[in-house]
Protein backbone atom coordinates (compact mmCIF):
# COMPACT_ATOMS: atom_id res chain seq x y z
CA UNK A 1 0.00 0.00 0.00
CA UNK A 2 2.75 2.45 0.96
CA UNK A 3 4.54 2.07 -2.36
CA UNK A 4 1.32 3.15 -4.07
CA UNK A 5 0.76 6.21 -1.95
CA UNK A 6 4.24 7.53 -1.13
CA UNK A 7 4.91 9.13 -4.54
CA UNK A 8 1.66 11.07 -4.15
CA UNK A 9 2.87 12.52 -0.90
CA UNK A 10 5.54 14.60 -2.60
CA UNK A 11 3.03 15.90 -5.16
CA UNK A 12 0.55 16.87 -2.45
CA UNK A 13 3.23 18.67 -0.47
CA UNK A 14 4.57 20.57 -3.50
CA UNK A 15 1.11 21.58 -4.71
CA UNK A 16 0.29 22.85 -1.21
CA UNK A 17 3.54 24.77 -0.75
CA UNK A 18 3.37 26.43 -4.18
CA UNK A 19 -0.26 27.38 -3.57
CA UNK A 20 0.51 28.78 -0.11
CA UNK A 21 3.44 30.89 -1.31
CA UNK A 22 1.50 32.21 -4.27
CA UNK A 23 -1.53 32.86 -2.06
CA UNK A 24 0.66 34.58 0.53
CA UNK A 25 2.15 36.97 -2.04
CA UNK A 26 -1.25 37.74 -3.58
CA UNK A 27 -2.85 38.04 -0.14
CA UNK A 28 -0.26 40.44 1.30
CA UNK A 29 -0.35 42.61 -1.82
CA UNK A 30 -4.15 42.70 -2.06
CA UNK A 31 -4.44 43.45 1.67
CA UNK A 32 -2.10 46.44 1.30
CA UNK A 33 -4.18 47.57 -1.70
CA UNK A 34 -7.39 47.17 0.29
CA UNK A 35 -6.14 49.19 3.24
CA UNK A 36 -3.89 51.81 1.64
CA UNK A 37 -4.93 51.91 -2.03
CA UNK A 38 -6.80 54.67 -3.81
CA UNK A 39 -10.54 54.00 -4.26
CA UNK A 40 -10.10 52.25 -7.62
CA UNK A 41 -7.37 49.89 -6.41
CA UNK A 42 -9.29 49.29 -3.18
CA UNK A 43 -12.37 48.34 -5.19
CA UNK A 44 -10.46 45.98 -7.48
CA UNK A 45 -8.77 44.21 -4.58
CA UNK A 46 -12.06 43.93 -2.71
CA UNK A 47 -13.82 42.45 -5.76
CA UNK A 48 -11.06 39.87 -6.19
CA UNK A 49 -11.45 38.76 -2.60
CA UNK A 50 -15.26 38.69 -2.67
CA UNK A 51 -15.64 36.96 -6.04
CA UNK A 52 -12.96 34.32 -5.55
CA UNK A 53 -14.24 33.40 -2.10
CA UNK A 54 -17.74 33.01 -3.54
CA UNK A 55 -16.65 30.48 -6.22
CA UNK A 56 -15.94 26.82 -5.35
CA UNK A 57 -12.27 25.97 -5.65
CA UNK A 58 -13.02 23.16 -8.10
CA UNK A 59 -14.58 25.66 -10.50
CA UNK A 60 -11.40 27.76 -10.39
CA UNK A 61 -9.30 24.65 -11.02
CA UNK A 62 -11.44 23.73 -14.05
CA UNK A 63 -11.36 27.26 -15.45
CA UNK A 64 -7.59 27.39 -15.19
CA UNK A 65 -7.08 23.89 -16.61
CA UNK A 66 -9.61 23.90 -19.45
CA UNK A 67 -9.80 27.58 -20.38
CA UNK A 68 -6.59 29.38 -19.48
CA UNK A 69 -4.17 26.54 -20.19
CA UNK A 70 -5.50 26.58 -23.77
CA UNK A 71 -3.61 29.88 -24.15
CA UNK A 72 -0.63 29.32 -21.89
CA UNK A 73 1.13 25.99 -21.70
CA UNK A 74 0.38 24.75 -18.17
CA UNK A 75 0.83 21.22 -16.90
CA UNK A 76 -2.04 19.82 -14.82
CA UNK A 77 0.27 20.07 -11.81
CA UNK A 78 0.94 23.80 -12.33
CA UNK A 79 -2.70 24.54 -13.22
CA UNK A 80 -3.79 22.93 -9.97
CA UNK A 81 -1.17 24.65 -7.83
CA UNK A 82 -1.85 28.08 -9.33
CA UNK A 83 -5.63 27.67 -9.04
CA UNK A 84 -5.29 26.74 -5.37
CA UNK A 85 -2.92 29.67 -4.79
CA UNK A 86 -5.31 32.06 -6.50
CA UNK A 87 -8.16 30.84 -4.28
CA UNK A 88 -6.07 30.89 -1.10
CA UNK A 89 -4.91 34.41 -1.97
CA UNK A 90 -8.46 35.66 -1.48
CA UNK A 91 -8.65 34.19 2.02
CA UNK A 92 -5.15 35.39 2.86
CA UNK A 93 -6.15 38.88 1.69
CA UNK A 94 -8.73 38.94 4.46
CA UNK A 95 -6.28 37.52 7.02
CA UNK A 96 -3.62 40.13 6.21
CA UNK A 97 -6.16 42.94 5.98
CA UNK A 98 -7.40 42.25 9.49
CA UNK A 99 -3.82 42.01 10.72
CA UNK A 100 -2.82 45.33 9.12
CA UNK A 101 -5.88 47.06 10.58
CA UNK A 102 -4.96 45.78 14.05
CA UNK A 103 -1.65 47.69 14.01
CA UNK A 104 -2.08 50.99 15.90
CA UNK A 105 -2.21 54.12 13.73
CA UNK A 106 0.64 55.66 15.68
CA UNK A 107 3.06 53.19 14.10
CA UNK A 108 2.45 54.70 10.67
CA UNK A 109 2.55 58.26 12.05
CA UNK A 110 5.87 57.60 13.77
CA UNK A 111 7.34 55.98 10.65
CA UNK A 112 6.30 58.98 8.54
CA UNK A 113 7.65 61.22 11.31
CA UNK A 114 11.20 59.96 10.78
CA UNK A 115 10.87 60.59 7.06
CA UNK A 116 9.82 57.20 5.71
CA UNK A 117 7.67 57.20 2.60
CA UNK A 118 4.33 55.45 2.89
CA UNK A 119 5.55 52.47 0.90
CA UNK A 120 8.65 52.11 3.05
CA UNK A 121 6.64 52.47 6.26
CA UNK A 122 4.31 49.69 5.09
CA UNK A 123 7.25 47.47 4.17
CA UNK A 124 9.53 48.08 7.17
CA UNK A 125 7.11 48.86 10.00
CA UNK A 126 3.53 47.76 9.28
CA UNK A 127 3.93 44.43 7.44
CA UNK A 128 6.51 42.88 9.80
CA UNK A 129 4.09 43.50 12.68
CA UNK A 130 1.01 42.47 10.70
CA UNK A 131 2.71 39.21 9.71
CA UNK A 132 3.17 38.29 13.37
CA UNK A 133 -0.47 39.02 14.10
CA UNK A 134 -1.54 36.95 11.08
CA UNK A 135 0.35 33.74 11.88
CA UNK A 136 -2.36 32.02 13.97
CA UNK A 137 -4.92 32.55 11.20
CA UNK A 138 -2.36 31.51 8.59
CA UNK A 139 -1.89 28.19 10.39
CA UNK A 140 -5.58 27.56 9.86
CA UNK A 141 -5.32 28.55 6.20
CA UNK A 142 -2.39 26.16 5.72
CA UNK A 143 -4.46 23.19 6.88
CA UNK A 144 -7.33 24.23 4.60
CA UNK A 145 -5.11 24.51 1.54
CA UNK A 146 -3.47 21.18 2.33
CA UNK A 147 -6.84 19.48 2.36
CA UNK A 148 -8.06 21.42 -0.71
CA UNK A 149 -5.03 20.12 -2.60
CA UNK A 150 -6.90 16.80 -2.87
CA UNK A 151 -9.23 18.61 -5.31
CA UNK A 152 -6.58 18.78 -8.03
CA UNK A 153 -7.11 15.05 -8.56
CA UNK A 154 -10.08 16.05 -10.76
CA UNK A 155 -7.63 17.20 -13.45
CA UNK A 156 -5.50 14.07 -13.15
CA UNK A 157 -2.62 15.28 -10.97
CA UNK A 158 -1.22 12.14 -9.34
CA UNK A 159 -1.33 13.38 -5.77
CA UNK A 160 -2.20 11.49 -2.61
CA UNK A 161 -5.94 11.22 -3.25
CA UNK A 162 -5.56 10.09 -6.86
CA UNK A 163 -3.04 7.46 -5.78
CA UNK A 164 -5.35 6.26 -3.03
CA UNK A 165 -8.10 5.80 -5.58
CA UNK A 166 -5.81 3.73 -7.85
CA UNK A 167 -4.74 1.66 -4.88
CA UNK A 168 -8.31 1.11 -3.78
CA UNK A 169 -9.32 -0.02 -7.26
CA UNK A 170 -6.39 -2.36 -7.82
CA UNK A 171 -6.22 -3.95 -4.35
CA UNK A 172 -9.97 -3.95 -3.70
CA UNK A 173 -9.25 -2.62 -0.22
CA UNK A 174 -10.83 0.86 -0.09
CA UNK A 175 -10.67 1.11 3.69
CA UNK A 176 -6.95 0.43 3.79
CA UNK A 177 -6.28 2.75 0.83
CA UNK A 178 -8.30 5.73 1.97
CA UNK A 179 -7.49 5.11 5.63
CA UNK A 180 -3.78 5.32 4.83
CA UNK A 181 -4.39 8.49 2.81
CA UNK A 182 -6.27 9.99 5.76
CA UNK A 183 -3.35 9.17 8.06
CA UNK A 184 -0.96 10.90 5.66
CA UNK A 185 -3.14 14.03 5.67
CA UNK A 186 -3.25 14.05 9.45
CA UNK A 187 0.53 13.73 9.72
CA UNK A 188 1.08 16.44 7.08
CA UNK A 189 -1.36 18.85 8.70
CA UNK A 190 0.19 18.43 12.12
CA UNK A 191 3.72 18.81 10.75
CA UNK A 192 2.94 21.99 8.83
CA UNK A 193 1.07 23.56 11.78
CA UNK A 194 3.91 22.71 14.14
CA UNK A 195 6.40 24.26 11.73
CA UNK A 196 4.38 27.48 11.59
CA UNK A 197 3.94 27.51 15.36
CA UNK A 198 7.73 27.39 15.61
CA UNK A 199 7.90 30.39 13.28
CA UNK A 200 5.32 32.15 15.44
CA UNK A 201 7.42 31.55 18.57
CA UNK A 202 10.62 32.58 16.85
CA UNK A 203 9.23 35.96 15.79
CA UNK A 204 6.96 36.62 18.75
CA UNK A 205 7.35 40.12 20.14
CA UNK A 206 8.76 39.76 23.63
CA UNK A 207 6.84 41.01 26.61
CA UNK B 1 15.04 84.51 22.79
CA UNK B 2 18.72 84.17 22.28
CA UNK B 3 20.26 86.56 19.78
CA UNK B 4 17.01 86.99 17.95
CA UNK B 5 18.16 89.84 15.82
CA UNK B 6 21.47 88.28 14.85
CA UNK B 7 20.45 84.89 13.49
CA UNK B 8 18.13 83.81 10.76
CA UNK B 9 15.29 81.60 11.97
CA UNK B 10 15.44 77.81 11.68
CA UNK B 11 11.72 77.76 11.19
CA UNK B 12 9.44 80.56 10.07
CA UNK B 13 5.68 80.14 10.17
CA UNK B 14 3.61 82.64 8.21
CA UNK B 15 -0.18 82.92 8.53
CA UNK B 16 -0.63 79.19 9.00
CA UNK B 17 -4.23 77.95 8.86
CA UNK B 18 -5.52 74.41 9.15
CA UNK B 19 -9.13 73.28 8.90
CA UNK B 20 -10.56 69.80 9.01
CA UNK B 21 -13.50 69.98 6.63
CA UNK B 22 -15.18 73.25 7.53
CA UNK B 23 -13.90 73.28 11.12
CA UNK B 24 -10.98 75.68 11.55
CA UNK B 25 -8.46 74.26 14.02
CA UNK B 26 -5.47 76.54 13.55
CA UNK B 27 -6.09 80.13 12.45
CA UNK B 28 -3.53 82.60 11.16
CA UNK B 29 -0.56 81.53 13.27
CA UNK B 30 2.78 83.20 12.62
CA UNK B 31 6.04 82.95 14.53
CA UNK B 32 9.76 82.45 14.03
CA UNK B 33 11.90 79.84 15.71
CA UNK B 34 15.54 80.76 16.16
CA UNK B 35 18.49 78.40 16.49
CA UNK B 36 18.73 76.87 19.98
CA UNK B 37 15.46 78.44 20.99
CA UNK B 38 13.14 76.46 23.24
CA UNK B 39 9.48 77.30 22.71
CA UNK B 40 6.75 75.85 24.89
CA UNK B 41 3.21 76.04 23.53
CA UNK B 42 0.52 76.00 26.20
CA UNK B 43 -3.25 76.27 26.13
CA UNK B 44 -6.38 74.30 26.95
CA UNK B 45 -7.19 71.02 25.25
CA UNK B 46 -8.61 71.30 21.76
CA UNK B 47 -7.05 74.65 20.94
CA UNK B 48 -5.05 73.31 18.02
CA UNK B 49 -1.64 72.98 19.70
CA UNK B 50 -0.99 69.42 18.55
CA UNK B 51 -2.43 70.09 15.10
CA UNK B 52 -0.13 73.09 14.77
CA UNK B 53 2.85 70.92 15.72
CA UNK B 54 1.88 68.20 13.24
CA UNK B 55 1.53 70.86 10.54
CA UNK B 56 5.11 71.99 11.13
CA UNK B 57 6.57 68.70 9.88
CA UNK B 58 3.77 68.22 7.36
CA UNK B 59 2.16 65.24 9.08
CA UNK B 60 -0.91 67.42 8.53
CA UNK B 61 -0.82 69.57 5.42
CA UNK B 62 -1.69 73.20 6.20
CA UNK B 63 -4.82 74.54 4.53
CA UNK B 64 -3.06 77.83 3.85
CA UNK B 65 -0.02 79.78 4.94
CA UNK B 66 3.68 79.16 4.56
CA UNK B 67 6.36 77.36 6.53
CA UNK B 68 10.06 77.89 5.90
CA UNK B 69 12.70 75.48 7.15
CA UNK B 70 15.86 77.56 7.07
CA UNK B 71 15.53 79.12 3.61
CA UNK B 72 13.37 76.52 1.95
CA UNK B 73 9.61 76.92 1.77
CA UNK B 74 8.45 73.43 2.73
CA UNK B 75 4.80 74.20 2.01
CA UNK B 76 5.60 74.96 -1.64
CA UNK B 77 4.13 72.52 -4.17
CA UNK B 78 6.53 69.81 -5.31
CA UNK B 79 8.55 69.75 -2.09
CA UNK B 80 9.55 66.23 -1.03
CA UNK B 81 7.70 65.94 2.27
CA UNK B 82 9.58 62.82 3.38
CA UNK B 83 12.82 64.76 3.02
CA UNK B 84 11.38 67.58 5.15
CA UNK B 85 10.31 65.18 7.92
CA UNK B 86 13.79 63.65 8.09
CA UNK B 87 15.08 67.03 9.23
CA UNK B 88 12.61 67.43 12.08
CA UNK B 89 12.41 65.05 14.98
CA UNK B 90 9.01 64.32 16.44
CA UNK B 91 8.21 62.88 19.85
CA UNK B 92 4.69 61.64 20.42
CA UNK B 93 2.41 61.62 23.44
CA UNK B 94 1.80 57.87 22.97
CA UNK B 95 5.53 57.16 22.29
CA UNK B 96 4.69 55.12 19.15
CA UNK B 97 7.84 53.02 19.40
CA UNK B 98 8.04 50.33 16.74
CA UNK B 99 6.85 47.31 18.70
CA UNK B 100 8.67 44.65 16.68
CA UNK B 101 12.08 46.28 17.01
CA UNK B 102 14.44 46.40 19.97
CA UNK B 103 15.38 49.71 21.56
CA UNK B 104 18.48 49.77 19.37
CA UNK B 105 16.44 48.80 16.30
CA UNK B 106 14.01 51.63 16.95
CA UNK B 107 16.81 54.16 16.86
CA UNK B 108 18.73 52.67 13.91
CA UNK B 109 15.81 51.92 11.57
CA UNK B 110 15.49 55.53 10.43
CA UNK B 111 19.22 55.92 9.91
CA UNK B 112 19.57 52.72 7.88
CA UNK B 113 16.27 52.69 5.99
CA UNK B 114 15.79 56.42 5.46
CA UNK B 115 19.26 57.96 5.51
CA UNK B 116 20.94 54.87 4.03
CA UNK B 117 23.65 54.73 6.69
CA UNK B 118 25.67 51.50 7.00
CA UNK B 119 24.41 49.38 9.93
CA UNK B 120 27.69 49.69 11.88
CA UNK B 121 27.70 53.49 11.73
CA UNK B 122 24.00 53.66 12.55
CA UNK B 123 24.46 51.46 15.62
CA UNK B 124 27.36 53.58 16.79
CA UNK B 125 25.36 56.77 16.46
CA UNK B 126 22.31 55.10 18.02
CA UNK B 127 24.37 54.10 21.04
CA UNK B 128 25.49 57.71 21.43
CA UNK B 129 21.88 58.91 21.36
CA UNK B 130 20.78 56.18 23.78
CA UNK B 131 23.64 57.22 26.06
CA UNK B 132 22.33 60.78 25.89
CA UNK B 133 18.88 59.74 27.13
CA UNK B 134 20.25 57.20 29.59
CA UNK B 135 18.85 54.13 27.83
CA UNK B 136 22.03 52.48 26.49
CA UNK B 137 21.78 49.60 28.99
CA UNK B 138 18.33 48.69 27.70
CA UNK B 139 19.32 48.48 24.03
CA UNK B 140 18.31 44.83 23.57
CA UNK B 141 14.89 45.17 25.18
CA UNK B 142 11.61 45.46 23.30
CA UNK B 143 9.22 48.40 23.85
CA UNK B 144 6.76 46.18 25.73
CA UNK B 145 9.46 45.53 28.34
CA UNK B 146 9.94 49.23 29.14
CA UNK B 147 8.17 51.67 31.45
CA UNK B 148 6.44 54.68 29.94
CA UNK B 149 9.24 57.05 30.85
CA UNK B 150 11.81 54.69 29.34
CA UNK B 151 9.74 54.37 26.15
CA UNK B 152 9.56 58.12 25.80
CA UNK B 153 13.31 58.48 26.27
CA UNK B 154 13.81 55.94 23.48
CA UNK B 155 11.32 57.95 21.42
CA UNK B 156 13.53 60.99 21.94
CA UNK B 157 16.67 59.03 21.00
CA UNK B 158 14.94 57.77 17.84
CA UNK B 159 14.21 61.35 16.80
CA UNK B 160 17.73 62.54 17.72
CA UNK B 161 19.24 59.77 15.59
CA UNK B 162 18.12 61.55 12.48
CA UNK B 163 20.19 64.62 13.50
CA UNK B 164 17.16 66.91 13.24
CA UNK B 165 17.35 70.67 12.87
CA UNK B 166 14.34 71.06 15.15
CA UNK B 167 12.77 68.74 17.71
CA UNK B 168 8.98 68.76 18.04
CA UNK B 169 7.47 67.37 21.24
CA UNK B 170 3.75 66.64 21.26
CA UNK B 171 2.73 66.47 24.95
CA UNK B 172 5.67 64.15 25.69
CA UNK B 173 4.73 63.55 29.33
CA UNK B 174 0.92 63.55 29.17
CA UNK B 175 0.65 59.75 28.99
CA UNK B 176 3.02 59.23 31.92
CA UNK B 177 2.48 58.67 35.62
CA UNK B 178 3.58 61.72 37.59
CA UNK B 179 6.62 59.91 38.99
CA UNK B 180 7.82 59.10 35.47
CA UNK B 181 7.51 62.57 33.95
CA UNK B 182 10.63 63.75 35.78
CA UNK B 183 13.04 61.48 33.91
CA UNK B 184 11.66 62.61 30.54
CA UNK B 185 11.68 66.30 31.45
CA UNK B 186 15.28 65.95 32.69
CA UNK B 187 16.33 64.59 29.30
CA UNK B 188 14.53 67.43 27.54
CA UNK B 189 16.14 69.99 29.81
CA UNK B 190 19.54 68.50 29.01
CA UNK B 191 18.85 68.77 25.27
CA UNK B 192 17.80 72.37 25.69
CA UNK B 193 21.01 73.12 27.57
CA UNK B 194 22.98 71.47 24.75
CA UNK B 195 21.50 73.97 22.31
CA UNK B 196 18.86 71.87 20.57
CA UNK B 197 16.09 73.89 18.93
CA UNK B 198 12.85 72.64 20.42
CA UNK B 199 9.13 73.29 20.13
CA UNK B 200 7.17 71.63 22.90
CA UNK B 201 3.45 71.32 23.42
CA UNK B 202 3.10 70.72 27.13
CA UNK B 203 1.06 71.16 30.24
CA UNK B 204 4.18 71.08 32.42
CA UNK B 205 4.24 74.68 33.60
CA UNK B 206 7.25 74.13 35.84
CA UNK B 207 9.22 72.91 32.85
CA UNK B 208 8.01 75.81 30.71
CA UNK B 209 9.07 78.27 33.36
CA UNK B 210 12.53 76.75 33.73
CA UNK B 211 13.53 75.62 30.26
CA UNK B 212 11.60 77.80 27.81
CA UNK B 213 13.02 80.84 26.09
CA UNK B 214 9.54 81.73 24.96
CA UNK B 215 6.06 80.62 25.92
CA UNK B 216 3.23 80.74 23.40
CA UNK B 217 -0.32 80.66 24.74
CA UNK B 218 -2.85 79.40 22.21
CA UNK B 219 -6.59 79.71 22.38
CA UNK B 220 -9.19 78.76 19.74
CA UNK B 221 -6.49 78.01 17.18
CA UNK B 222 -4.83 81.42 17.51
CA UNK B 223 -1.80 82.71 19.34
CA UNK B 224 -3.36 84.69 22.18
CA UNK B 225 -0.10 85.85 23.71
CA UNK B 226 3.59 85.01 23.67
CA UNK B 227 6.66 86.11 25.54
CA UNK B 228 9.47 85.05 27.87
CA UNK B 229 8.23 82.72 30.62
CA UNK B 230 8.93 85.01 33.59
CA UNK B 231 6.72 87.70 32.11
CA UNK B 232 4.07 85.26 30.84
CA UNK B 233 3.75 83.60 34.21
CA UNK B 234 3.91 86.70 36.39
CA UNK B 235 2.40 89.51 34.32
CA UNK B 236 0.38 88.11 31.42
CA UNK B 237 -1.12 90.87 29.32
CA UNK B 238 -4.16 88.98 28.16
CA UNK B 239 -7.06 88.26 30.46
CA UNK B 240 -7.48 84.78 28.91
CA UNK B 241 -3.84 83.92 29.55
CA UNK B 242 -4.20 85.02 33.14
CA UNK B 243 -7.31 82.88 33.61
CA UNK B 244 -5.71 79.83 32.03
CA UNK B 245 -2.58 80.12 34.12
CA UNK B 246 -4.49 80.56 37.34
CA UNK B 247 -6.47 77.40 36.61
CA UNK B 248 -3.35 75.46 35.73
CA UNK B 249 -1.20 76.65 38.62
CA UNK B 250 -3.78 76.53 41.37
CA UNK B 251 -5.39 73.40 39.98
CA UNK B 252 -8.90 74.80 40.26
CA UNK B 253 -11.13 76.82 38.06
CA UNK B 254 -12.33 80.24 39.09
CA UNK B 255 -15.95 79.96 40.08
CA UNK B 256 -18.26 80.97 37.29
CA UNK B 257 -19.97 84.29 37.87
CA UNK B 258 -22.98 83.93 40.12
CA UNK B 259 -21.27 80.90 41.54
CA UNK B 260 -22.87 78.18 43.54
CA UNK B 261 -22.55 78.87 47.21
CA UNK B 262 -21.25 76.09 49.39
CA UNK B 263 -24.65 75.68 50.95
CA UNK B 264 -26.03 74.39 47.63
CA UNK B 265 -23.96 71.27 48.14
Amino acid sequence: MLQFLLPGLGVTVSVTLIALCLGGCIGALMAVFRVYGNPVIKGLAASYSVVVRAVPVVVIIFILFFVISAFIDLSPFMSGAIALGFASGAYQTEIFRGAILSIPRGQMTAARGIGMSRAKAIRCIILPQAFRVAIPSLINEVTLVLKDSSLVFVIGVPELMRRAQYASASTMEPLLAFGTAACFYIVLTLTLSKALEAVEKRFAIQF
Amino acid sequence: MKDETMTRPVLRIENLCKSFGTTPVVTDVSFDVHPSEVIVIIGSSGTGKSTLLQCLNLLHLPTSGKIFLEDQEITAPGVNQDRVRRQMGMVFQEFNLFNHLTVLGNVTVGMTRVLGMPVKDAEKKAMNELERVGMADHRHKYPAQLSGGQKQRVGIARALGMSPKVMLFDEPTSALDPELTGEVLAVMQKLAAEGMTMIIVSHEMGFAREAADRVIFMENGRIEEQGPPDRMFTRPESERTRKFLSIITTGKAEPPSGSLGQDTL
